[in-house]
């Protein structure tokens, strides 16, 4: 019956209707680390935000003021490049991790792998293990069933609203908002966020799970391209599984004509993705290796040898030698060191000041008296160090020129701006007609090291 | 209208035009600042930043949705394809 249905759908053109799939639990080594990156990674997530370093929030994407505050790194716009060079480095160690050591990043980092297991432990906890979900969804509707759906949806929904708390907490500082979500007087714009967030959460995690690899994620459809014949993949072992078939425990299945699988399906049934390994490399496996610790728990069951589907290579499946060191490796190896090396010593080179001179457009030059010519600047000074300075304004390129701001000591407190007024001042004979180059050279008075300097032009009379 | 469709069309316009939305905005919005836009383009309107930065975001999103609902329709996305 089923398979008719099946039939008829596929005949309308359409495909075939998805049925929900409920992974088993299963135990094993793998399992154990995929609980632990889940709790690592998301303990990084909702602990990061209300980390404190010196007196603010550690790591603060602060948009409305238009800095990022990383420890005691802050970032300004004109630090883009060092965003850019991040995301080359993500997508590099992607690409690395991926020719080395396969699908590493969708089974146990992927942000949709760890909340979807995440989803997955609530409905476990309400509406318990694979047979009691597969029960409770053909089950009719009757008090239990409601009870257990709504705890869970219950769960689910207060779990990724606090996951859209936590996403604003990196926008806006979180220990306010958390004031603000109390007193219910939270702003349309974060508010809108931490519904939209939250939204994705819990649809994402919650109901499209695996359809999200299969349909929507583009590294599941290029990620072959980082393959090559040594890479690590979880492949099921045919020439040793092979013929599978029942069979009990005290039989001799080789004198029977059997390979070593013996058919029971849990690999099938761990998977998250409903794949059957068994088929062969599949682009739908994100290599999450459940179906491993499924298997060798069956294996010494059965009291054969662990690993009739384990981590390999194509190469080993066919009795070649498999090697890691190769051309692939070795230049994605070191691009990412490079790039890495070369961020973290520019990140150390930084100079923690910046500024923009603009001038006064409205009147291009002043007389200040018989002998001095004056044009005035405004400056906006960036402190990005995580101390405050005081700055000294110098002015160079025209003989006899100097400058002078009020105060003549500059006070800026760190990871702010401040504007000052620039007065630059020339004797009249120096500077005649308009356009002078001259430079404006801002000093720290208590590092001496950390200075910035800014051309600009000077204009005098045509005399 | 199945929901593999549905989800495979929405998979492959929704979802990608919001990645691109996602980096686009970000360079934009690293090299300019919303506020001096409104300044410089409508300065009756009063608008917070946050407010600037949601609406370039959808904006591009919706942009790049476009593209995407064509580029789908136009490969014949909705008969043809198969994983």
């Amino acid at each position: 019956m089923r398979n008719q249905e099946k039939e008829v759908t596929a005949d309308a053109g359409m495909y075939v209707a998805r049925e929900k799939i409920h992974p088993r639990e299963v135990k094993g080594p793998f399992q154990t680390l995929r609980n632990i990156a889940v709790i690592v990674l998301l303990g990084i997530y909702y602990g990061l935000a209300w980390v404190q370093w010196e007196g603010r929030q550690a790591v603060l994407f602060d948009l409305p003021a238009r800095q990022f505050h990383i420890f005691g790194l802050t970032f300004w716009p004109q630090d883009f490049l060092y965003l850019a060079l991040l995301l080359i480095i993500a997508a590099l160690s992607l690409f690395f991790f991926t020719a080395l050591a396969g699908r590493l990043w969708c089974g146990y980092a992927c942000p949709q792998t760890v909340w979807t297991e995440a989803f997955i432990w609530m409905e476990r906890l309400t509406e318990g293990n694979r047979q009691q979900r597969l029960k409770l969804d053909k089950s009719p509707c009757n008090s239990t069933k409601l009870l257990r759906r709504g705890s869970k949806h219950v769960l689910w929904v207060l779990f990724a609203l606090y996951t859209g708390f936590t996403f604003v907490g990196y926008f806006t500082p979180i220990r306010e908002l958390s004031v603000n979500v109390a007193t219910f007087s939270l702003g349309g714009w974060e508010t809108f966020w931490l519904l939209f967030y939250g939204f994705a959460t819990w649809g994402n995690a919650g109901f499209l799970r695996e359809q999200v690899c299969i349909y929507m994620c583009p590294y599941a459809r290029f990620q072959s391209a980082m393959f090559d014949p040594n890479s690590l993949i979880i492949s099921y072992d045919e020439k040793r599984g092979e013929p599978r078939g029942g069979r009990g425990r005290n039989v001799d299945h080789k004198a029977k004509g059997l390979g070593d699988c013996i058919d029971c399906n849990l690999c099938v049934q761990a998977c998250p993705t409903g794949i059957d390994i068994r088929d062969g490399l599949q682009y739908e496996c994100i290599a999450c290796a459940a179906c491993i610790d499924a298997c060798n728990g069956v294996m010494d069951k059965m009291d054969y040898p662990r690993g009739l589907i384990r981590y390999t290579t194509e190469n080993a499946m066919e009795g070649k030698p498999s090697r890691i060191l190769r051309p692939r490796i070795l230049i994605y190896g070191l691009l990412l060191l490079a790039l890495t090396v070369g961020v973290l010593y520019s990140l150390t080179l930084r100079t923690p000041l910046a500024m923009e001179v603009m001038a006064d457009r409205n009147v291009l030059y002043r007389d200040v008296d018989f002998e001095t010519i004056e044009n005035v600047y405004t400056v906006r000074i960036l402190n990005k160090d995580s101390q405050a300075h005081e700055y000294v304004l110098t002015v160079d390129g025209l003989p006899g020129a100097r400058v002078i701001t009020r105060p003549e000591r500059i006070h800026v407190r760190a990871g702010s701006t401040d504007t000052v007024i620039a007065r630059v001042q020339v004797p009249r004979g120096a500077a005649t007609g308009p356009g002078h180059p001259i430079e404006l050279q801002l000093t720290s008075q208590s590092d001496p090291a950390i200075q910035s300097t800014n051309a600009a032009r000077f204009h005098g009379p045509d005399e | 209208m199945n929901r593999a469709w549905y989800m495979r069309c929405l998979g492959s316009t929704l979802w990608p035009s919001f990645l691109a939305a996602a980096v686009a905005s970000v360079v934009f919005f690293a090299s300019i600042d919303p506020q001096t836009l409104q300044m410089q383009t409508v300065p009756d309107w009063n608008i917070s930043r946050m407010a600037g930065y949601t609406i370039g975001f959808f904006m591009f999103w919706g942009v790049g949705l476009l593209s995407s609902s064509l580029t789908y329709l136009l490969s014949g996305g909705n008969s043809s394809r198969n994983a």
